[in-house]
């Protein structure tokens, strides 16, 4: 949104040698960051949404002590819990719904659902928000290197971004992923099975392709920021060119990468689940929202409840990182109307 | 039978394959609208490609059933019967009778009928047979295939290589030619077979493979022809069949039914259409709701087990279930797994309850306790514990193996969703035990017998399935585990565990040496008791084709010469589906 003219006036530094500290403090007395939280609290869905996602985390997090400590049984097998003569559905309502699997259970295993899902949930979470740093990172310092340099690198790096937005990304994830993984499985450690080659090619490959939007809007804040004052301080004081990136540029951005990564999050969650069905992503048996449902949607006739919770739990956290991610973006830039 | 191999890639696919030669012979059911004439299009749903179209590279039980009835017609072939004794006896197909045995069964003579034709109206020679034989020699060009003629027919050994001195027609670099010119002699339309020692199931072998078909040489253009067909037999390609997606079958104009007996093809349909790349899921869901051309589809996937609770009433009435030919088991990797009693461990720790119970139960899965199916001869039901595996009898052998726990193991399989499953129950049970399991599933299960066969290979287990070539157990263990003709220095062969035991072949030659049946399969029930002592194999089960066809489909046959898959030699279609 563009600012008035007025408002560019009022945010525009005082005159040099004028002491206005004691003016602001009186007036105010509260940073940026804490009426942005203000205004965020005030907001109840951005709240709901923020309780989901930590609760998610957390769960996330705990998982694998809880398998550790054997609370919670992602592997174990319940055979006598299922139905053999219709090829191993759960006995019961919704998938075999009980107390002590309130989830439901895995059909021709029996393995409790919430168990795998909860777990599957840690797998899921890592890969997205590996991916989603991976993609802030790149997109941040190429953005900030393209915006303030200007010229021939910035012509360059904006060719990078309009070359990578127009590949098929999800083509290319299919097509390279046998040679890439096989690749990773070279280069990294353990055995060709191990799921850590399928793992880094999926998050370097997400990243890769999830850069160039976030490098596009880096650049257009720092072709506004690199013409402010403090700058051309910094830079008539003989600072360097890193330290004009990292110290200058980079704590006057945080606020929109904020916002990107908690919008990039759920696209990569979801992003995750359907290279899983695909094929694409971390095999079987390591459990991951996309594994699962590649499983269950056989059974959407046969055992709904298979079909519909893992679902269901996708559509929330996905729903609810995008609702948060809108919550902060409102926050920290109040004159975008909703 | 035949061989398993992406048979069985198939069934795990789905659920369940698989019949018994001898056994549980045909499901014949049906057919609710069989009024009303025949004479439809077929069409044959198949969940992933084939490896070889060539008939001598051809060496899956589906493919071998499939293409003798329709295109590769042989000397002889075995008869549509449910009745075991009758099946299993071959009859006079391209030949004029089932062939003559002298010499103590090491020569064998044949005469090729007059008036059988080529799909382009030459006649079938004499020549033609030899030189398909001749393929088999080249075993750098035409691979795949069944290489049991390379130990028996009667050409010499190369000193240098073990391997025959004969290399087959396309090269002539340091080729005995002369030898194989007399090992297969030709006089008029009598073809006569030298063997180096007897082989008095010799008919079996043709009747059930395609490695002695004959060739048209001017058609060979080596691994150029891996997916040509050039038919003799009542149907021919239409146009080129397409690796991906299959191909349409229509009829032969220059086949003549009357050289031909309807005990081996009745060739009703009028197209056939091969129908290669969907899922079994989508498969089954497409028969379930039996629209269209899917009315008169039939299919070699059996009904994944997600799928059985919508088999129900009428549905259920064009579902058949039988018992296959084939055994699945695991192989051990003799090369990384070198202690035997951590293979014991793993046999006694496997849970193969829970492997049945996650391939979807009963209706898909028998327990098997033996690499040999029950119904081929030579069959023993105590090799193996099965159930659901001790894992603290496996955790004292380990202890005593002293090994370091938990001691790694990687399980390689083709992956599925059934599979991945199933994988997970065995997972369990070896954990339990003390083992460190990784699951490597390959997604792509097209070339996955081919990586299993890498002789540097890095997985502990494999996953494999087999079928008798033809009843006997001299075409189980055999060809599975003789290490001398199959490990090569790019290629274990069928010995995906590269096992090596002098024991076990001196007693493959013991049974192969043998004049009388019963000794026969008394030497290979020891070989396999030497197999089962070195834990060469870990049987897991019989897999049940459990099958589901249209509607339209008229007098849906499944029998021991299609290795339980849909009998093409009888099946028909109503000619209201075009």
């Amino acid at each position: 949104m563009t600012q008035s003219e007025s408002q560019i006036e009022l945010l525009e530094p005082p005159p040099v040698g004028v002491v206005v500290e004691d003016k602001v403090a009186g007036v105010a007395g509260q940073s940026p960051t804490r009426l942005a939280l203000g205004r965020f609290r005030k907001d109840r869905l951005s709240m709901i949404a923020f309780v989901v996602v930590a609760f998610y985390v957390v769960a996330a997090i705990l998982a694998p002590i809880l398998v550790k400590f054997d609370v919670i049984h992602p592997t174990a097998l319940n055979p006598t819990l299922l139905n053999v003569d219709l090829g191993g559905v759960p006995n019961g309502a919704w998938g075999g719904m009980t107390w002590h699997h309130l989830l439901g259970l895995e059909p021709r295993t029996g393995t409790d659902l919430l168990s795998r899902l909860w777990y599957g949930m840690t797998f899921s979470l890592t890969i997205a928000l590996t991916a989603s740093v991976v993609a802030i990172v790149i997109g941040t310092v190429l953005g900030i290197i393209s915006g303030f340099s200007g010229g021939i690198v910035d012509a360059v790096i904006g060719r990078m971004v309009d070359v990578t937005l127009s590949f098929p990304q999800t083509l290319m994830l299919l097509a390279l992923s046998a040679t890439g993984v096989a690749l990773f499985a070279k280069i990294l450690p353990g055995s060709q099975s191990d799921p850590l080659p399928n793992a880094v090619y999926e998050v370097l490959l997400l990243g890769l392709f999830g850069w160039p939007g976030i490098a596009r809007l880096i650049r257009g804040q720092v072709l506004s920021i690199r013409e402010r004052e403090f700058v051309d301080a910094a830079r008539l004081l003989g600072a360097s060119r890193s330290r004009l990136y990292f110290k200058e540029i980079l704590p006057n951005l945080w606020a929109p990468v904020l916002v990107q990564f908690t919008l990039i999050m759920p696209a990569y969650i979801s992003a995750e689940a359907a290279l899983g069905y695909l094929g694409v992503g971390i095999h079987v048996p390591t459990p991951t929202i996309g594994n699962i449902l590649k499983d269950s949607v056989n059974y959407s006739q046969a055992d709904f409840g298979y079909f519909f919770f893992p679902a269901l739990l996708l559509a929330i956290i996905v729903v609810s990182f995008n609702l948060l991610g809108d919550g902060i973006g409102d926050a920290l830039d109040p004159k975008a109307d909703r | 039978m035949a061989n398993y191999r992406k048979k069985a890639l198939a069934v795990a696919v789905a659920a369940s394959m698989s019949v018994a030669l001898a056994a549980c012979g045909s499901g014949s059911s049906n057919s609710p609208s069989a009024s009303g004439k025949g004479g439809g299009t077929l069409t044959y749903y198949v969940r992933s490609t084939y490896d070889h179209n060539d008939p001598q590279r051809t060496y899956l039980g589906v493919e071998l059933a499939n293409w003798n009835r329709m295109v590769y017609r042989s000397l002889v072939s075995f008869p549509m019967s449910s009745d075991p004794a009758v099946a299993a006896k071959p009859v006079p197909d391209l030949a004029t009778d089932t062939g003559t045995s002298s010499d103590n069964a090491k020569t064998w003579k044949f005469t090729v009928k007059d008036g059988v034709k080529w799909q382009d109206g030459k006649p079938i020679t004499c020549e033609d047979f030899k030189y398909g034989a001749s393929r088999v020699f080249a075993t750098d060009v035409i691979t795949g295939g069944p290489n049991y003629i390379l130990t028996y027919l009667d050409v010499p050994l190369d000193p240098k290589t073990g391997l025959p001195a004969y290399k087959g027609p396309y090269t002539t670099a340091n080729n005995d030619v002369a030898a194989f010119n007399k090992a297969i002699t030709c006089d008029g339309n009598t073809i006569t077979y030298h063997f180096k020692k007897p082989w008095p199931d010799f008919p079996l072998a043709v009747a059930s493979l395609h490695m002695m078909d004959p060739y048209r040489k001017d058609k060979d253009q080596g691994d150029k022809s891996n997916y040509q067909i050039f038919s003799n037999g009542p149907y021919e390609l239409q146009g080129a069949w397409d690796k991906e997606k299959g191909g349409t079958f229509v009829r032969n104009p220059n086949y003549d039914p009357a050289t031909d007996s309807t005990d081996i093809r009745k060739a009703l349909p009028s197209k056939i259409i091969f129908d290669i790349g969907k899922t079994s899921e989508q498969i089954t869901d497409q028969l379930i709701a039996d629209r269209g051309a899917d009315q008169g589809a039939v299919t070699q996937q059996s009904i994944p087990s997600s799928k059985f609770s919508q088999i129900t009433g009428a549905v259920a009435d064009r579902s058949v279930s039988v018992e296959s030919p084939f055994v699945d088991y695991l192989v051990p990797n003799m090369k990384r797994l070198t202690n035997p009693v951590v293979r014991q461990a793993i046999a006694v720790a496997t849970d193969d309850t829970g492997w049945v119970a996650a391939g979807g139960g009963p209706k898909s899965y028998k327990p098997a306790t033996d690499i040999v199916n029950p119904a081929v001869s030579g069959y023993q039901s105590d090799l193996f514990p099965g159930g659901g595996g001790d894992p603290a009898k496996a955790k004292a052998l380990l202890t005593s193996a002293g090994v370091k726990m938990p001691y790694p193991i990687t399980y390689s399989y083709p992956s599925t969703p059934t599979a991945d499953t199933q994988a997970r129950a065995l997972q369990a049970g070896w954990e339990k035990a003390g083992f460190k399991v990784t699951l490597d599933g390959v997604a792509d299960s097209d070339t996955y017998y081919t990586n299993i066969q890498e002789p540097d290979q890095t997985a502990d287990l494999d996953w494999a399935g087999w079928g008798a070539d033809w009843p006997s157990a001299i075409t189980v263990t055999a060809p599975l585990f003789d290490s001398r003709p199959n490990l090569t220095a790019n290629s274990n062969g069928q010995d995906y565990g590269a096992y090596k035991s002098d024991a076990f072949n001196a007693l493959v030659d013991q049974a192969q040496a043998s004049a009388s049946i019963a000794d026969q399969t008394k030497y290979l029930q020891q070989a396999d008791q030497v197999l089962a002592k070195d834990v060469a194999y870990i049987p897991l089960d019989i897999p049940i084709f459990f099958m589901l066809h249209g509607s339209k489909v008229m007098n849906y046959t499944t029998d021991p010469a299609s290795s339980s898959y849909p009998e093409l030699g009888a099946i028909d279609v109503s000619s209201s589906v075009k």
